[in-house]
């Protein structure tokens, strides 16, 4: 399919298609049923975890549910998005097995993945800024911080889906 | 005019012949535009869900998470709906003729339906039977889900 992998990649891009060509990487892709129900799974899952954390970025932002704390907001939702989480990890990875050695040789799925990354990280630390600013307070404001956490979570998860959509767009590493 | 001829002249139309003739980044975009929306539009269908179940917000008036809600889903929906019609007009006979199009559209429509003239009032005005209320949600994520999966599948048939 394409003959041209630069040599840095040749490691990388080879165990990939060991694991594309897997019994288990053959089965997905060749399974249109199997292939289906993963993507369906995956979808729900992008609704729970990334739907519900933008809901969650909204209200830190004081655009959404602005009167409710919101402590309330993230305890009540965090499970469903977490949850949301898991799903789109496990269904992520079986897809990933299903088409590896395409995936790696674009650009945009590294991409992707440094994304979900820093995403992870930008929690992380809103979770601490929360924790920081008092555990058992009602507030209805957070500090700026921890706003420009929530800003940053909406637009790095934004980045997630675009790098997602693109990796068939952008042009493959030369 | 027979569909065949009218999907011709949308295809002829100046805006599609605009969207076609652009480089191919502008379709990715229009579908990043779609796939945002959409989450948008799921996740307040979710969240208006999990209240009417009894699974999130409990504190907080179903009425008033579904008023909030509603403002998302609206923002997620026109989202949807304008790149949506912009990929559409730009190849509308590839589009036509494939099943999980044809599938989306008539899910789209029924789900469409179901939520203005059904959900929409379970969610704003009780009181709610729990067994209503269990049905609702699950139709309407059902139908919406389906609209998003056989979207998911337009590529792939």
């Amino acid at each position: 399919m394409n003959p041209e992998v630069p040599s840095w990649l040749a490691g990388i891009h080879a165990w990939a298609e060991r694991i594309e060509f897997s019994p288990l990487g053959v089965a997905i892709a060749e399974s249109r049923y199997a292939f289906l129900l993963i993507e369906g799974a995956h979808l729900i899952g992008l609704a729970f975890a990334v739907g519900l954390l933008f809901v969650i970025d909204l209200r830190v932002l004081g655009v959404f549910l602005r009167d409710v704390p919101v402590r309330r907001v993230i305890g009540s939702l965090r499970p469903w998005v977490l949850g949301g989480f898991a799903v789109i990890f496990v269904t992520g990875i079986l897809l990933f097995w299903s088409a590896a050695g395409r995936l790696v040789l674009s650009p945009a799925f590294p991409l992707k993945l440094l994304l979900i990354a820093l995403a992870g990280v930008n929690a992380l630390y809103f979770e601490l800024t929360l924790a920081r600013s008092g555990a058992g307070r009602q507030d209805l404001a957070l500090p700026r911080s921890a706003r420009a956490a929530g800003l940053a979570s909406l637009v790095l998860w934004s980045l997630v889906i675009v790098f997602g959509r693109l990796i068939p767009y952008l042009p493959a590493w030369t | 005019m027979d569909l065949q001829q009218a999907l011709s002249a949308l295809e002829g139309s100046a805006i599609a012949r605009a969207v076609s003739k652009s480089d191919h980044m502008v379709g990715a975009s229009l579908q990043i535009v779609h796939i945002i929306g959409f989450v948008l539009l799921l996740s307040s269908l979710v969240l208006v869900s999990l209240r009417l179940l009894g699974k999130a917000l409990t504190e907080v008036p179903v009425e008033r998470v579904a008023r909030e809600a509603h403002r998302l889903s609206w923002i997620g929906l026109a989202l949807a709906l304008v790149s949506g019609v912009l990929i559409f007009i730009a190849t509308p006979r590839l589009y036509a003729g494939n099943l999980a199009f044809q599938t989306k559209i008539s899910l789209f429509i029924v789900a469409s339906i179901f939520q203005l003239a059904w959900f929409r009032r379970v969610a704003t005005s009780g009181p709610r039977h729990p067994a209503v209320v269990r049905f609702s949600v699950a139709a309407t994520l059902v139908l919406w889900f389906g609209v998003g999966l056989a979207g998911r599948v337009i590529g792939f048939i």
